[in-house]
């Protein structure tokens, strides 16, 4: 691995809770880059676990809808990690309102989300954590899927595994009711979300704490039943929800008024409540919806953001 | 990693249109195991010999300036230093990782840790020293480092303390190395170990051969495979092979009958090797197809290499432990000296033991 002066840290652009992000350059091909420096100290369990499976995962993928990992090396005790330089993301774009979207642009927005997963899944491995936010946008309308500080492989059957994963408005709902086996249905159905926002311009399913995104959820899509998900009984928290009717056609239609049928039967493909039936990335990527026109549009046809070049 | 297997097969019956699509073969082909791990033996060869000798040069450049700082030994101290204070070979340093390599294996047995953990961590430990000698980090102190890493990179994260306390070592041993793995891990963590292979054949060997295995005597196959294959992670096998790879050749060990049937049914296998027609009859129109009696030649050269494995005793790792203490340490082979030495003009020379060595290091 290369040493530290092939990289420089220019402009200090993000801090959280295990790390900073720095833009730099990478000096022998002048190509802009982002540094994500892991902060050691004050981890007494030494190398923090996110940034172990950031590394771990980001080093089995090349993808075009995956962030590329570029390098990374050690500095100062510190380890750092240099990602392709991605200066917006989809939330971004979703938020400002003086963007216009077509269906094409929404498609192709899907389309590479989608592209990206499906790519995860057949290394298996399960993201955890998708929504707008974590959908980078290269200059060239590139969408790539980032941030695998919650990724895994996908479990074993005999494998214990934590709902305590993905954003919350995000949350399929096996991990609402604290499914200790789930699959690459809860990445699914985030998407499922995503598609649904990027529709409506505002989150689908903005529940204000883990109680109310129950409520949300069910409210919106209908409660499940044990005919659609015969397991769904043997969750503890199942017996004390409300039951509501699931969403009429009709209904679907009013909410999102200029999807198409095909876009609905996606769309409600990758919500169904049982993650057994619900729609897998092949399904999607094959789906009448990307069948019919508008074609996808080209990404570095799709609308950017005026700040950023 | 079955399904590598399984997946190219099928691909052999929808032809045309998949033939373009990205088998399981191309997505392994694309993994860090395959791309930074995977070796011809000569080249294997060469990095441990490489290491070595990085090493060794350095050593002897250390005993140089040790010899020039001490011109009044006598030749007595002359010679004891040039017998006992040389490096390691490459085959010693071998058998000392090997040593260390089985007791994570036991040690995580005790500690009741999950097999795809201690495969993950043998193969950190092993890996580790392709590229640092026993020489510069002492095996002994890798060992809680890559075995607390494995348990963090696996998902199945306990704190420093707790698991300092378990393995009965502070937490700053525990952490001290852990960089240094990460980064002679060349920052590559994934393993594919052939506990998934060995599952995805369990069940395809009962789908193919249904009704003609005995469901009991299934379940005995597939301990006893688990078991030799935390044996095979032990060997060389898994720089030269893939993960199925090497869990067919255990099976094959486990039960040759079987896997001969198996294998006759799956992939076409050409039993009757004495008529040589037959070999002629089916096989290469498709590219993608398996060839079957290649096949049995991998696993058959897999097999004798898992067979060749290296179980060191304790007595040769606590000699070649006590032979990089010397090495690197010439003053302590004249202070040995000169202790047998008095104790051999004050009484009967007890034999000098190696416990002694072991005190020196501790």
């Amino acid at each position: 691995m290369l040493s530290q002066p092939e990289y420089s840290k220019e402009k200090k652009v993000g801090e959280g809770t295990y790390a900073v992000v720095y833009l730099g350059t990478k000096r022998s091909s002048n190509r802009r880059i982002a540094i994500k420096e892991i902060k050691t100290s004050g981890f007494k369990d030494g190398l923090d676990m996110s940034a172990i499976r950031e590394v771990k995962y980001l080093q089995e993928m090349q993808h075009v809808n995956v962030i590329e990992l570029v390098d990374v090396f050690m500095a100062q005790n510190n380890l750092n990690l240099v990602l392709e330089f991605l200066p917006a993301d989809l939330e971004m774009v979703i938020k400002d309102t003086s963007i216009l979207f077509t269906q094409a642009d929404i498609k192709s927005w899907l389309l590479m989300t989608l592209r990206g997963v499906h790519h995860c899944h057949r290394n298996f491995i399960l993201h955890r954590d998708l929504k707008p936010n974590n959908l980078l946008l290269s200059p060239d309308g590139q969408l790539k899927i980032a941030d695998f500080g919650l990724a895994r492989n996908m479990g074993s059957p005999q494998e214990f595994l934590t709902s305590n994963v993905v954003t919350r408005w995000y949350r399929a709902p096996e991990l609402l009711f604290g499914a200790r086996h789930y699959t690459g249905a809860v990445d699914m159905w985030s998407v499922g979300v995503i598609f649904a926002e990027l529709m409506l311009r505002i989150p689908y399913l903005p529940g204000k704490d883990d109680i109310d995104q129950i409520d949300v959820t069910f409210r919106a899509l209908g409660t499940p039943t044990d005919k659609d998900w015969p397991e769904i009984s043997t969750f503890s928290a199942y017996n004390k929800i409300q039951i509501y009717p699931p969403p009429s056609r009709e209904e679907l239609r009013r909410r999102f008024i200029a999807a198409t049928e095909n876009a609905l039967d996606l769309m409600s493909g990758m919500l169904l409540m049982n993650p057994h039936k619900r729609l897998d990335p092949i399904q999607c990527l094959t789906s009448e919806y990307f069948l019919e026109l508008p074609e996808p549009t080209v990404p570095s046809e799709l609308p950017t953001l005026k700040k950023n070049t | 990693m079955s399904k590598t297997v399984q997946r190219s097969i099928s691909g052999q019956k929808d032809s045309a249109a998949s033939s373009i699509r990205i088998t399981d073969d191309d997505l392994y082909r694309h993994s860090t195991q395959y791309r930074f791990w995977s070796f011809t033996p000569e080249r294997l060869a060469q990095i441990r010999s490489d290491v070595n000798a990085r090493v060794t040069t350095k050593t002897q450049l250390d005993m140089k300036v040790f010899l020039e700082s001490h011109p009044n030994l006598t030749q007595d101290e002359l010679a004891a230093i040039k017998v006992k204070a040389v490096p390691v070979s490459p085959h010693e340093e071998l058998l000392l990782v090997n040593y260390f390599a089985r007791m994570i294996l036991s040690f995580a047995g005790k500690m009741n840790l999950p097999t795809e953990v201690a495969a993950t961590a043998v193969s950190f430990f092993r890996k580790f020293f392709l590229s640092n000698s026993v020489m510069e980090f002492p095996p002994k102190e890798v060992f809680h480092t890559t075995l607390f890493f494995a348990c963090k990179s696996e998902n199945y994260f306990m704190g420093v303390e707790s698991f300092a306390k378990k393995a009965k070592t502070s937490a700053d041993a525990v952490l001290k190395h852990e960089f240094k793995l990460l980064e002679s891990l060349n920052f590559t963590l994934m393993n594919h170990h052939p506990y998934k292979a060995l599952h995805g054949f369990f069940l395809d060997i009962q789908n193919v051969l249904s009704g003609k295995v005995d469901m009991k005597y299934m379940g005995q196959v597939y301990t006893n495979c688990k078991k030799s294959i935390s044996d095979a992670l032990l060997t060389d096998a898994i720089y030269f092979y893939t993960p199925p790879q090497i869990t067919l050749a255990i099976l094959l060990t486990e039960d040759e009958a079987l896997m001969m049937r198996y294998m006759q049914l799956k992939f076409n296998l050409n039993v009757d090797t004495s008529s040589a027609n037959g070999q002629k009859e089916f096989k290469q129109e498709d590219p993608s197809a398996i060839n079957a009696e290649r096949l049995l030649e991998i696993i058959k050269s897999c097999q004798a290499v898992i067979e060749e494995k290296i179980i060191p005793a304790k007595d040769d790792a606590v000699k070649i432990t006590a032979k990089i203490h010397y090495s690197q340490n010439p003053i302590s082979v004249i202070d040995r000296l000169k202790r047998q030495r008095e104790a051999s003009s004050e009484a009967a020379t007890p034999t000098p033991s190696e416990s002694e060595v072991k005190r020196q290091k501790t």
